[in-house]
């Protein structure tokens, strides 16, 4: 794979964007490319000049922290910096008689001036968020702490702070050497001999370099990376070429001389260009950090296919690099592009020229957590297109991984290009949701950034094209996936038009699509990840599109359930997203134990905001640490996916309100009666305890109050809860026939309104008239019917129809006190021999086989013990003694399951 | 009623031989054009080596009396082909005869050691398979049968053509109306398809075609109502692929529960099943079960028998348990009913019921006579009075202790039985160390 998904991995250090280059100076030395070079370094380096770099670069990044007031990492910086000096400790006394270093003691004043500044500030410390203000306080005692042992220094350095301030920001901005400088200087001990060679090294860059000589003298010997700047140097091109490339074009080496001049003209020019663009651009380059942009060619070269290759690979094989300026590799590419168009080397080389400014883009950006900027992107995406026009325009280049480097071919057709369009485009796809999840999802920005989603989808759908044409089963998938994951979200009125069939059966709908691509990657992907993701897209399509029993069907085949929680983040995300969409799907198709069902996993939680990645919980006791909480942020869906929240809750507490309070109302007096759905239990409960309930406002709040005018059979106040203004605008107006829900919506409210008045009134009539109910409820009478009938079936009423008077007798003869209690405990009784039962199919395995024999003796006891207690309960409910009873029960079964015992101490409170 | 016609569907998964008494019994209903009928037999029938069926079916056409002249060249063919065939086989045939009246028969290892030793046989040069297959193409099962009967004998259920054998033995019993034979071949072939490694989407063509030649079978095999109910509900891998490939299948294995008077618990368990289904395939009779014992909806149910009567009379497979599926609906349905009220009107049942009211109290009195109701007639007002008594508290409560003690007791032993093993193990080992 190419090298810029190399560095796309998680484990990027997380630091930032400062402390990347700081120790990418300091590992500079590591990486030169030849090895007498490496020799100078080492003799030059001293422990002192390391111990030095490595306090300077600290001191920067805390510079930098302070200047954006991010104070947690500015007092972990400070920590690193007193490990960091106190290594430095023996260098400095050996070296320097003990005396402190200036800059470091600068450093300190400027720490402690910026603490006193915001902890003053109270206002503003007020506004600072939990983690920061608590850091600002641990950094101000540490810090107090520890300059109490520079207070001599500190005093005197402030008697007289601005001294040679000048030189040691040029020091710092230099920075490899920049501690010598700024040290010999200031204190004056022991000058070295590397700090006159960087002063009299940075002008002779900041001048225009005229002369031949700088070039060899200069930079050969100093040991700064004023050297590594020069690695345009044509040396060091010879020396990559050779290690890394192994082929020498000789013409090149012919031209060298020429070119030398050539280049020198052009740097004065293209150094006005890079630092005017500097201005913009203080992030990358930094200061006294030019590249000269290298010369294209000559200007009588012969420019041919085998040139501008190598003059490409010169220029690619400079990535990664620590000094190269990614930018002006870009620019350089896309004059080459120009160049080998204008002289027509053939559309291979250009398709090999916009492969390399794609990844020469994508590495512009180096840290994979942060989206790259958009007029990147932007140019990204043009580069991808016309890249991928000249691809599907020419049938005859074959472009792919497989293709080894030596096998290319440019000359001749059929052309063969190394590179990887699908890793491209994923990669330019995961950049746009990047993009996206940066800004404000209620700006316009958002809508704007929206809008280039029509040109990813497009993007991809080149790709698909290209890979449709000549592809492997396995690049297939992978990019009907991505054009899977652009699809399945999206709401498809047609696909309604056509199932009521206002469209004819022909029109191709977004279902259609979905379902050749899901099936093409059903038959041929051998990697269980993208058919597993591509198969719960599928789903979600179905069920947003109301296909509830194709969905259904496709859940229960795939066996989804078993095996999700061994998936990665991002598919179980997916897994919950499709759950939450197929509860919504069966909900408006009338489904309701199905609803409840979906969604009971997520919303009992109560954190369904988590499961579906639409935004971070915040901070409680166990928080996450900086780490976690990026990557969790990565996770996120983009806000233009999410689905609301608060129609998924009011959905499933309407659900559970519609299974759950008929289901009270039947098992009113039933000892083993289970909550179906404990969060609707809670809602329920906490506005029980309220001692006044004002009108409902929010939607919980409705649905409470309708729950409990259902408890009552009152189904008209139920239904107005639930069905009114406020509701409509809140929820059910985001249902896409939002009318037809609402009346299903009424119709089960009503039904299960008459089955729990009949549950709870059924003890007060001998007979009801089923035509009176039928008015009750505004039901047809056939409705109440088959309703009653349904009941008395299940046996859930004990009552019968009398066919001639239209009316139904109750049979139900109310138990005596005695009797319902009776009942209660042969329950009871019931629950402890099932328990019985369970713990011996449980033992039975190895109950019998442990090792020691008093172990087994007294296992035995108990359980005879237990049977003993069973069978004196008996005999003491023969007696009726009920107290007494209970409390033996309650006795004997305490090392019970708890369970039971629970729910022996409600009888007790009853 | 062509469009609870099943045919179409049903004849893409039976054998051609098969197709032809559906087709034959279609031309018999009128539902489809009689000439469209007959055509596209004809069409059929020319596939196959079946010369006199052809000839036969044109002459139905009314196309002209000459035989075409291939035809006769075709039988003359045919007939050559057959003879040359039988010829081969013959000395192996005639050495079976033989050996069939001695001891050698009892099993198939003998069998074949003395035909090898005897005779000269070799198992690879096996043509009688071809000859029945050609047999059997030219309408001849009987014959077919008993070269298959032979080959099964011979043949190791490793060879490759086994499975095809077991197919035609199968066809071939089902078309010579031989439905004891066929319903062990139909055994052997569902545990040689079980047991079998296919992959899972042979398995499932396999299973597919054997679900519905047996249900020819299961029909007209006195056996077959039960087994039918077995293997279709009862067993999840023929279940899945009804659900899966051929969910019309639910009307067979409907009609069946509902005929089947001590198969109600299976019930329960169909009705889950064609209410998941529900959206792939519905028709009257799995509709009428819906209406009844999930909305009970008793108007919607007698419309829907209504339906059933001309389903069933137009459907090959089921149309000689007519009488016997509305009879059993009637009572269904009156069962249903009595189990919710406590008062009916008569003639409101006669309307239920599809009857006239003196049919219908005819029949409630037979019901009551046998015993099967606990009910009495007020004649005056024409009523039906259930004798139905609530249960008071204290049976329930007697109901429900009444397995307490057997389950505790059943429990108390086990573990008794348990420890007494042990202790004798024990008591074993113990004596080891001495």
């Amino acid at each position: 794979m190419s090298r810029f998904f190399a560095n796309g991995s998680e484990s990027e250090s997380e630091s930032s964007e400062e402390e990347i280059q700081a120790t990418n100076f300091n590992k500079a030395s590591a990486f030169q490319f030849s090895d007498d070079e490496e020799e100078v370094k080492r003799v030059v380096r001293s422990t002192k000049e390391k111990r030095y770099e490595n306090l300077t670069s600290i001191i920067k990044t805390i510079r930098n922290h302070k200047k954006i007031k991010d104070i947690p990492n500015t007092l972990s910086s400070f920590e690193d910096l007193t490990r960091a000096y106190q290594k430095a400790l023996p260098v400095i006394s050996k070296e320097e008689n003990g005396i402190t270093p200036r800059f470091y003691i600068r450093c300190l004043a400027e720490l402690e001036d910026f603490i006193n500044e915001v902890w003053e500030d109270r206002e503003g410390r007020k506004n600072l968020s939990k983690n920061n203000s608590k850091s600002l306080g641990t950094l101000r005692q540490k810090v107090r702490k520890y300059i109490k042992d520079f207070e001599d220094d500190l005093s005197r350095f402030r008697e007289a702070p601005d001294q040679e301030s000048e030189a040691e920001d040029e020091v710092v901005a230099l920075e490899s050497d920049g501690g010598d400088a700024g040290d010999d200087s200031d204190a004056g001990v022991k000058p070295t001999e590397a700090a006159p060679k960087a002063v009299k090294s940075a002008p002779a860059k900041a001048a225009p370099a005229d002369d031949d000589d700088s070039d060899d003298s200069i930079d050969w010997d100093s040991d700064s990376e004023s050297e590594t700047e020069s690695s345009d140097d044509e040396n060091q091109y010879q020396n990559m070429r050779e290690r890394f490339l192994k082929r020498t074009t000789e013409k090149e080496e012919k031209d060298d001389d020429k070119r030398k001049d050539k280049r020198k003209e052009q740097k004065t020019k293209i150094r006005k260009r890079a630092e005017d663009d500097e201005d913009g651009e203080w992030e990358t380059v930094v200061k006294g950090h030019v590249v000269e942009k290298p010369k294209m060619f000559e200007k009588d070269a012969e420019i041919d296919v085998p040139l501008v290759l190598a003059k490409l690979l010169e220029i690619m094989s400079a990535r990664g690099k620590k000094r190269t300026d990614r930018r002006l590799q870009i620019d350089l590419l896309f004059e080459l592009r120009d160049i080998s168009d204008q002289h027509n080397l053939g559309t291979a080389v250009s398709v090999k020229i916009h492969f390399n400014i794609i990844s020469a883009i994508y590495d512009y950006n180096q840290k994979i957590s942060e989206p790259m900027k958009l007029e990147h992107w932007a140019l990204l995406l043009e580069v991808m297109q016309s890249m991928m026009k000249l691809l599907l325009a020419n049938a005859d280049i074959i472009m792919s991984e497989s293709v080894a480097e030596e096998h290319e071919e440019y000359a001749t057709s059929p052309f063969y290009v190394r590179g990887c369009p699908l890793a491209a485009v994923e990669r330019l796809d995961d950049e746009f949701v990047k993009l996206l999840k940066e800004c404000d999802p209620h700006s316009n920005d958002y809508v704007s950034r929206l809008k280039d989603e029509v040109n990813v989808v497009k993007t991809i759908e080149l790709v698909l094209q290209y890979f449709e044409r000549s592809g492997t089963n396995n690049e297939r998938c992978r990019i009907y996936l991505r054009k899977i994951e652009h699809l399945y979200y999206k709401f498809d009125p047609e696909v309604l038009k056509k199932k009521r069939g206002e469209l004819p059966a022909t029109t191709s709908t977004s279902v259609d699509v979905m379902d050749k691509l899901c099936k093409f990657i059903y038959a041929k992907d051998d990697t269980d990840r993208i058919r597993t993701r591509a198969i719960l897209a599928h789903i979600y399509h179905h069920a947003m599109h109301d296909n509830w029993f194709q969905a259904r069907d496709l859940v229960l085949m795939s066996h989804l359930q078993d095996n999700i929680d061994a998936a990665d983040p991002a598919t179980r995300i997916l897994y919950n997203r499709m759950m939450a969409n197929l509860g919504l799907c069966a909900f408006r198709q009338g489904n309701v134990k199905d609803a409840h069902h979906c969604l009971v996993d997520l919303m009992v939680t109560g954190k369904p905001k988590e499961l579906l990645a639409q935004g971070l919980l915040p901070q409680r006791q166990h928080e996450r640490s900086a780490e976690q909480e990026k990557i969790e942020k990565q996770r996120q869906m983009p806000f233009h996916m999410h689905i609301n929240l608060e129609l998924l809750e009011c959905v499933y507490l309407v659900s559970a309100m519609l299974l759950e309070i008929p289901y009270i109302a039947a098992h009113e007096f039933d000892a083993r009666r289970r909550m179906i759905s404990k969060t609707f239990y809670q809602q329920l409960r906490s506005s029980e305890r309220q001692s006044l309930v004002g009108p409902p406002e929010s939607m919980r709040e409705h649905v409470v109050a309708a729950a409990k005018a259902m408890r009552c059979g009152n189904w008209q106040a139920c239904a107005n809860f639930i069905v009114n203004k406020k509701m409509n605008t809140k929820v059910w107006d985001l249902f896409y026939e939002s009318d037809r829900v609402r009346e299903m919506l009424t119709k089960f409210i009503k039904e299960e309104s008459l089955r729990t008045y009949l549950f709870t009134y059924s003890n007060v009539y001998t007979s009801i008239s089923i035509p009176s109910l039928a008015q009750m409820y505004e039901l047809p009478v056939p409705k109440v019917h088959s309703i009653i009938s349904k009941m008395i079936i299940n046996e859930e009423l004990m009552a019968s129809l009398d066919d001639p008077s239209e009316t139904v007798g109750m049979h139900r003869s109310e138990p005596s006190r005695l009797q319902a209690l009776a009942m209660q405990f042969v329950d009871k009784v019931t629950n402890l021999v099932d328990v019985n039962e369970k713990v011996f199919d449980m033992k039975q395995g190895n109950f019998f086989q442990r090792g020691n024999m008093g172990n087994r003796g007294d296992r035995g006891y108990n359980r005879n013990q237990n049977n003993q207690g069973g069978n004196w309960l008996g005999q003491r409910r023969d007696r009726n003694n009920r107290n007494r009873n209970q409390r033996g029960h309650h006795k004997n079964n305490q090392d019970r399951q708890q369970q039971q015992q629970q729910q022996v101490q409600t009888i007790d409170e009853e | 009623m062509a469009n609870f016609d099943l045919t179409r569907i049903n004849c893409q998964f039976l054998d051609r031989h098969l197709t032809f008494p559906l087709l034959e019994f279609l031309c018999g209903k009128e539902i489809y054009n009689q000439q469209e009928l007959l055509e596209y037999i004809l069409e059929t029938v020319n596939k196959t080596n079946m010369i006199d069926y052809t000839m036969d079916t044109r002459k139905r056409l009314n196309l002209s009396q000459e035989m075409p002249e291939e035809l006769v060249q075709r039988k003359a063919e045919v007939l050559a082909t057959l003879k040359q065939l039988q010829n081969e086989v013959a000395p192996i045939m005639k050495a079976t005869d033989i050996l069939k009246n001695g001891e050698s028969m009892k099993d198939s290892k003998t069998f074949v050691n003395a035909l090898q030793k005897d005779y000269n046989f070799k198992v690879e040069h096996l043509e009688s398979a071809y000859l029945a297959k050609y047999l059997y193409e030219c309408g001849n099962y009987q014959e077919s049968t008993s070269y298959l009967y032979f080959c099964l004998i011979v043949m190791s259920p490793n060879d490759k053509n086994y499975l095809n054998v077991l197919w035609g033995k199968l066809a071939a019993e089902i078309l010579t109306l031989n439905w004891n034979t066929a319903l062990e071949d139909l055994t052997r072939l569902r545990d040689y398809i079980d047991n079998a490694n296919f992959s899972t989407i042979q398995a499932l063509q396999q299973r597919t075609w054997l679900i519905h030649w047996s249900v020819l079978v299961f029909f007209n095999h006195p056996k077959g109502r039960d087994l039918i109910i077995e293997m279709f509900l009862y067993k999840p891998l023929y279940l899945n692929a009804i659900q899966t490939m051929c969910p019309h299948i639910m009307r067979y294995l409907a009609t069946a529960v509902v005929i089947n008077r001590t198969r109600r618990n299976a019930l329960k368990d169909l009705i889950k099943v064609i209410q998941q289904e529900s959206y792939t395939y519905r028709d009257p009779i799995t509709e009428f079960l819906e209406c009844l014992y999930v909305n009970f909806d008793f108007e919607g149910a007698r419309l829907k028998l209504h339906e059933c009567q001309t389903v069933i009379l137009n459907d090959f497979f089921i149309v000689a348990c007519l009488n016997e599926f509305v009879e059993d609906a009637r009572l269904m349905i009156f069962e249903t009913f009595c189990r919710i009220h406590q008062c009916i009107t008569i003639s409101m049942l006669a309307d239920k019921l599809n009857m006239k009211p003196n049919e219908a109290e005819c029949w409630i009195v037979n019901l009551i006579r046998n015993a099967r109701l606990n009910a009495k007639i007020d004649s005056k007002l024409g009523h039906v009075v259930m004798g139905t008594q609530p249960l008071s508290p204290y049976q329930q409560l007697v109901e429900k202790i009444d397995s307490l003690s057997m389950r505790s007791e059943h429990l108390a032993g086990l573990i008794e039985r348990k420890s007494k093993q042990k202790q004798n193990q024990e008591s074993a080992d113990s004596w080891k160390y001495y």
